[in-house]
């Protein structure tokens, strides 16, 4: 599928974008100065975004930049902070946005899982929360208007559904045009806004083009829409215009895509960090640490690696290459297919259902997960209490934990990683992203593991945090642990590892050794045809 | 290459949003919030009820044997509360169950008493482990389950007792219960040892270290290597455990066991548990707060009986402080969180 640039479809939007910035223009939506703090962060900061109508506008940024935030302020989950205003074809949204008055301004969302009940009918999925009564003193509702009222749009979509059939049983293009004529049968024809968030997750890449198609039809009607995600080069192709977030901010905003591509985007998305670190001496030494063999999970098929101590490899790639299911199952935090691994003469069985990593752990592998308040740490329970319970049963006699080498432990690991503020009794919640991460880590370095298998170890966290953390994992490596880093950061990865292992759609498709650096992984996991590139171990 | 970010032409930049009000440190203040409304109700009907109130029988009927089956019954819910398991609708049907077969066995069927009990402790245990089973392994909703199984036992034990009262138990069995040990009956130092022995597994044991990770987070307790569903499941069977236990204890000091009253204690153990949020440990459910709250709970029910309100006072004020006290908790935890 090669879905042609929706710009060259739309001229008309073409001309109305040439007169963006001036004051006579009218926006379809003009946010300015919105923020949004929960606590003590400040997760969005002074956001301005304008989208002219009948665009396809484009939304990208890391996990966690705040996009969704941003997008549960447009539907009204969220409440923004006040100074901030949201302007519809030039007239404001009362704030928080009340649901109606989106509806009635022509903005609709379709959420990531598309918000469909599988086990309704089409007709009964698209009217939802609109059902009109029969008659004047009928509550029942008119089916048949109803059903000829979705066909109806569908028919403008220029898809022919049977309104009658469960959504459950429909395939994946058709669910996303269900969605899709639940987002737009309001619309008169030269309005509307419809925002896909993360919408084309759910669907196969010959789906994608048909996804495409309608929401062509969608812009060429005089709609504008703005499509949120993590596909790069999905974006670059439709959008005709990109706005880039980064913690909380933009970066830049309305990026021609003519202009740009995958890797420029990458670089807006992951920013220059100010502090650049240079790759340190390594410290891999000729002893294995870890051997994988035919681990299979998800799209990867019999992936092999031996990891040597005090080695740093690096796995990377697009979303659902495989990288991470792979970091995962070496955690112990997914159920592979197929695989083992071996630690310091320790088989481990990947393919087991785990009940508890009990058996990981004492074969001394630890696993920093990605999400930290999910899976990484329990906000309600203090810095000391998170940072030991790996340890509580091994440490500690079977009726008295002991508050002798708690307290040491995370005394040490404070200091180490400079966690603030300093105080083990304080709930992992209240501390800042940054902090929250370095506990997360103390948690398992504490543990002086043989294999350490990170996800994103630096992702939301502030400079100075990262280069504690950048510091405590070649520590960790100096001291002979292998270390597998699953990331899309090319900053972090080209500073830390020995080898970056770049995976697509499930393959290896290359493997950076020697001097790495930034842009040669960044090309290595968006280049189109990928070549091989290998350099010489710079000695 | 492309515009730089800019606020658009026209629209003077917004003012940066307030600094909000730093939190007040809900902690101190309100941990032993609870205890002053205490000292307050006692300092009240010390002064209206001087004569009847300020009494060692007053002292004796509220930290007396009455309270016992409840000590036992909120240390069973706390079990799986403790967990993430917020509602085990069953631990009063399980006492009930448990405190009908020993009558029915000793006085009906001629056993002796000790035979009789290990086979109520047995059976509460039983139905425990069924109870985790379905929970845990089947997973199938927690109401539903501990809902069903409460109403079942209900069922199967008024069929057992005939709708009847069943008394007649030796003399001597009530010993276990009643017997003065420093001025209280027994029964109430059971309660004492149970409680602290809880508070010390949870604050100090890895076992109770692993409960309160698997109350607050189950996908991170498996990440950290606890065995989540061990607990889980071992977490319903000692709240069956505890609630024969505790059966077999009061059913002793009674001598008797009406299996209509077992409806009764529901709404009394939730509310201590859920009232021991708010004492102590704020905004966390603790061994130490909940066998305050009981005793809170029962003074002022006994103070208002005693200025001879009727008898429905007491779903009034169990219902009442119920609603307050998981309001007042919930609100703690949003602030502290």
């Amino acid at each position: 599928m090669t879905p042609t640039r929706a710009r060259s479809r739309s001229s008309g939007a073409l001309g109305d974008r040439e007169v963006i910035g001036t004051v006579t223009d009218t926006q379809r939506l003009e946010v300015t100065h919105l923020s949004k703090t929960f606590g003590s962060a400040r997760v969005l900061r002074n956001i301005d975004l304008q989208i002219a109508p009948g665009e396809l506008h484009g939304l990208v940024g890391q996990n966690g930049c705040g996009k969704s935030t941003l997008v549960k302020i447009l539907s009204g989950i969220y409440t923004p902070d006040s100074g901030g205003s949201i302007t519809v074809d030039g007239q404001p949204l009362a704030l928080p946005v009340r649901p109606l008055d989106a509806r009635a301004a022509g903005v609709a969302v379709v959420h990531q899982s598309l918000g469909l009940v599988d086990d309704r009918t089409v007709w009964e999925n698209v009217r939802l929360g609109r059902y009109h009564a029969a008659g004047r003193f009928s509550r029942r509702i008119d089916t048949r208007a109803e059903k000829l009222a979705v066909e109806e749009v569908l028919t403008r979509l220029g898809r022919s559904l049977n309104v009658t059939d469960k959504v459950g049983s429909l395939s994946s293009q058709d669910r996303a045009a269900v969605a899709i004529a639940r987002a737009m049968q309001d619309y008169r024809s030269g309005r509307g806004l419809i925002i896909f968030d993360e919408s084309t997750r759910a669907l196969t890449k010959s789906a994608r083009a048909q996804f495409f198609d309608l929401v062509r039809g969608v812009i060429d009607s005089g709609a504008s829409v703005l499509l949120i995600s993590h596909q790069l080069e999905e974006v670059v192709q439709v959008t005709d215009r990109v706005t880039v977030l980064r913690d909380g901010a933009v970066v830049e905003t309305g990026i021609p895509t003519s202009e740009t591509d995958e890797a420029g985007l990458t670089r807006l998305m992951l920013g220059r960090h100010l502090v650049t670190h240079e790759r340190v001496d390594t410290h891999v030494r000729d002893e294995t640490a870890a051997r994988v063999r035919e681990l299979t999970v998800r799209s990867v098929r019999e992936f092999d690696l031996d990891l040597r101590k005090g080695e740093i490899v690096g796995l990377t790639g697009l979303v659902g290459s495989g990288a991470v299911a792979v970091a995962e199952a070496l955690g112990g935090a997914r159920q592979a297919r197929l695989g083992t691994l071996t630690v310091g003469g320790t088989p481990l069985d990947l393919r087991q259902r785990r009940a508890s990593t009990e058996d990981f752990i004492s074969a001394g592998v630890a696993y920093v997960a990605e999400d930290r308040l999910e899976q990484g740490l329990a906000a309600q329970m203090s810095v000391a209490d998170n940072l030991t319970l790996p340890r509580v049963r091994s440490r500690g006699g079977r009726m008295r934990i002991g508050g002798a080498w708690q307290a040491e432990e995370t005394a040490a690991m404070i200091a180490k990683l400079d966690i603030r503020p300093p105080d083990p009794r304080k709930p992992v919640g209240m501390l800042s992203g940054g902090n929250a991460q370095k506990v997360l880590l103390a948690k398992w370095l504490a543990g002086q593991p043989d294999v350490l298998v990170l996800h994103e170890p630096t992702q939301a966290v502030d400079v100075g945090a990262r280069q504690d953390i950048i510091a405590a994992i070649r520590e960790a490596a100096a001291g002979g642990c292998g270390v597998v880093i699953a990331s899309v950061d090319a900053a972090d990865l080209a500073v830390l590892c020995d080898r970056v292992i770049v995976f697509r759609d499930g393959q290896v498709t290359a493997e950076l050794t020697g001097h790495l650096n930034q842009d040669d992984i960044i090309h290595a996991t968006f280049g189109a045809p990928v070549e091989q590139i290998k350099k010489e171990a710079a000695g | 290459m492309s515009t730089r970010q800019q606020g658009a032409p026209g629209v003077k930049p917004a003012a940066p949003p307030p600094r909000r009000s730093p939190r007040l440190p809900g902690g101190i203040a309100s941990r032993y919030a609870i205890l002053v409304v205490w000292a307050a109700m006692i300092a009240v009907y010390g002064t209206t009820e001087t004569s009847t109130f300020m009494s060692w029988g007053t002292f004796h009927s509220i930290f007396g044997s009455g309270q016992q089956p409840l000590v036992f019954m909120t240390m069973a819910l706390l079990c799986t509360v403790c967990v993430g398991e917020f509602v085990d609708l069953s631990v009063p049907g399980v006492f009930g169950f448990a405190a009908t077969i020993v009558p029915v066995l000793v006085v009906n069927h001629g056993w002796g008493v000790w035979p009789a009990s290990i086979v109520a402790i047995v059976g509460s245990v039983a139905v425990g482990a069924v109870n985790a089973y379905l929970v845990v392994v089947v997973g199938v909703n927690t109401i539903v389950v501990t809902l069903g199984m409460s109403t079942f036992l209900e069922g199967i034990a008024l069929w057992m007792s005939n709708l009847n009262t069943i008394s007649g138990l030796p003399s001597g069995f009530s010993d276990i219960a009643t017997e003065p040990v420093g001025g209280m009956p027994i029964s109430f130092w059971y309660g004492v040892i149970l409680v602290l022995a809880f508070a010390y597994i949870l604050a100090f044991t890895p076992l109770g270290r692993h409960m309160r990770f698997v109350g607050a987070s189950r996908e991170v307790s498996r990440l950290s290597g606890v065995r989540v569903n061990r607990i889980r499941f071992g977490s319903f069977v000692f709240a069956g455990l505890l609630s024969g236990v505790g059966a077999v204890i009061a059913v002793a000091g009674l001598g008797s066991y009406n299996p209509t009253t077992t409806d009764t204690y529901l709404l009394p153990v939730f509310a201590s548990v859920f009232l021991g949020t708010a004492i102590i440990e704020t905004g966390r459910f603790n061994p130490i707060g909940t066998w305050i709250g009981i005793y809170f709970l029962n003074t002022g029910i006994f103070g208002l009986e005693l200025t001879g309100v009727a008898p429905w006072v007491s779903d009034v004020f169990y219902g009442g402080v119920l609603v307050i006290a998981v309001t007042v908790s919930t609100v703690l935890h949003r602030r502290s969180t």
